[in-house]
């Protein structure tokens, strides 16, 4: 792999990778911490042909990336946790009616408006289900800077892939700070973009719903020939608005299956220092930068800690993490929230006795108090 | 080279984060890692901003500095100086503006605290108030020796307008002279 290497932040890296990946289109509202990611793809996007608008509020930010989605082009919204509260019942239609689109939120502390310029992990939970029913959530989360642009560029990917809104999860830390990035070249990334499905037989033999049980919606650009319904209700193969019992059913188990059968083309982790660990930090975003430092002071002491870090969070990558919790005894999950991680862990470890470091208030942990914490165990 | 601790506190809007992006950028371009990050409230102007600098020639995971580890601070405000300067180490080095901020006589037995007048210079001397965040980076690398002159300043003049860049030079050299007087004191 050939790289490049940029000096930037975390909020303008996603910018950046969004435009490479073949975004050309934003619709958004400013919201601290998230703004830059719009300021900068504002710049860059008139160049390359595309289009940002800063629309009234958060809720027509995410319909308009929506309806330019629709229309065919690879489109993006960034925000905050407040913002994707107001997203919500937006979301909850791309969901059903499989409109792809990235979703880049930079934690804040929550709930409501919160710690506006400080950094918390308390969207994890919310990316999950973001609003009402039944859906598979597909959630990303930078670890550095250089994957604040690479999982932006695989969210795009996994949009079209799926047919379905991907988040990306940036937290205040990783969207503002400043420092070198070492990434994969313009040419390398454009190489590796894979559209959306596009149907181009006759148009009255196109059924965009009308698909295998594990595959996404195939939705060709609007206004092209292909005529079919868009709507949040329960729809048939051509979109159109049903309560025929079967048809509601594979509908729903559609939006789960797709993902689930191809959970393989997802899960993204890093496995670091855990060969010999005899314990295992869980932790993601930029928390994993403060517990990788906290494993170098660990290990100096001669104590074998390893991290776990989960990159794609949702769904989450249950099976690698049993496989370690099942040998190591000591498991300890630091999050700057209360646990939304932590009981995932639990659950794929199939064992309560997960221990947990939490922070809440706005500061982010540091190495020290995960040393003294690892020690207490 | 060990680990390099600098922290710049203001308020918001004074451009301490100027700074901190120029020396994290200079390290990078030595073939050393470089982080810069800044705290700040949700006030517009005048909340208390702090920003962390992490020098190394190895990689660095965690961008905050680790409050008790911190070689040298600089501070323009004392709401800041009064909130962050519990992060410098023993003996270390805070410069302040002594226009705005006023250490205590325990300070001055804790860290070797030194006064320049940073905005009065940038003000008075160099004739643009805006190049206060260029007088305190000549006076925090005076100071910690962290990065080569000549790189920095060219680093320095990258990131500002082609029209200024006599004025940042002047700012540079002013901030370096009374970095190096208040040295031989």
């Amino acid at each position: 792999m050939s790289t490049r290497e940029i000096i930037s932040t975390g909020n303008d890296l996603a910018a950046i990778a969004s435009v490479d990946a073949g975004c050309m289109f934003f619709g958004g509202y400013p919201i601290t911490p998230s703004s830059e990611v719009m300021h900068t793809i504002s710049d860059l996007l008139p160049k390359v042909g595309g289009a940002a608008i800063q629309m009234e509020d958060e809720i027509a930010g995410v319909a308009a990336a929506i309806g330019a989605s629709m229309s065919g082009v690879r489109s993006l919204t960034a925000t905050s946790g407040p913002g994707i509260s107001l997203k919500a019942e937006n979301l909850g239609l791309a969901q059903m009616a499989e409109v792809p689109l990235v979703v880049v939120n930079v934690m804040r502390g929550g709930p409501s408006t919160g710690l506006p310029t400080r950094v918390s992990q308390g969207d994890v939970a919310q990316a999950k289900n973001p609003s009402h029913g039944d859906y598979k959530s597909i959630t990303l989360c930078a670890g550095s800077l250089a994957e604040c642009y690479t999982e932006t560029v695989r969210a795009f990917n996994l949009a079209d892939r799926f047919m379905q809104p991907v988040f990306v999860l940036l937290d205040e830390t990783l969207g503002h700070m400043h420092g070198k990035a070492v990434l994969p070249t313009v040419e390398e990334v454009k190489a590796g973009i894979k559209l959306r499905k596009t149907f181009d037989g006759p148009a009255e033999e196109y059924h965009p719903y009308g698909v295998e049980q594990d595959e996404g919606a195939v939705l060709n650009p609007m206004f092209t020939g292909y005529r079919y319904h868009f709507t949040g209700l329960h729809h048939d193969k051509n979109g159109f608005p049903t309560e025929e019992i079967e048809t509601c059913r594979k509908l729903i188990e559609r939006l789960f299956h797709k993902v689930e059968a191809h959970q393989d083309e997802i899960d993204s982790y890093e496995e670091y220092m855990l060969d010999d660990a005899e314990i295992m930090i869980v932790a993601y975003g930029s928390v994993s930068l403060a517990a990788k430092e906290s494993i170098r002071h660990l290990r100096a002491e001669g104590i074998k800690a390893g991290l776990f870090r989960p990159i794609t969070l949702w769904p989450s990558p249950v099976e690698a993490i049993k496989k370690h919790t099942d040998r190591i005894k000591k498991v300890l999950c630091v999050e700057l929230n209360i646990g939304q991680y932590h009981s995932e862990v639990q659950r794929a470890a199939g064992r309560l006795d997960i221990d947990g470091l939490f922070k809440v208030n706005g500061r982010p942990l540091s190495p020290y108090e995960i040393v003294n914490k690892v020690k207490e165990l | 080279m060990a680990r390099t601790l600098m922290r710049f506190t203001g308020v918001g809007g004074q451009g301490v984060l100027l700074a901190g992006e120029i020396f994290a950028a200079a390290k990078i371009k030595t073939g050393g890692h470089g982080l810069k990050t800044a705290t700040y409230t949700s006030q517009v102007r005048g909340g208390a901003t702090v920003v962390d600098i992490t020098l190394d020639d190895d990689e660095i995971f965690y961008p905050y500095a680790n409050d008790g580890e911190i070689d040298f601070m600089l501070s323009v405000a004392q709401v800041s100086y009064n909130s962050f300067k519990g992060g410098v180490s023993e003996g270390g080095t805070i410069v302040v503006e002594p226009n705005l901020v006023h250490p205590t006589d325990e300070d001055r037995k804790r860290w070797n605290i030194v006064e320049i007048p940073i905005i009065t210079i940038a003000k008075e001397e160099v004739g643009n108030v805006i190049t206060q965040s260029v007088v305190a980076l000549a006076i925090a690398n005076t100071y910690m020796s962290a990065i080569d002159k000549e790189v920095l300043v060219s680093t320095m003049l990258s990131k500002v307008p082609a029209k200024v860049h006599e004025l940042n030079l002047k700012a540079y050299e002013l901030g370096e002279k009374y970095a190096k007087e208040s040295m031989a004191k």
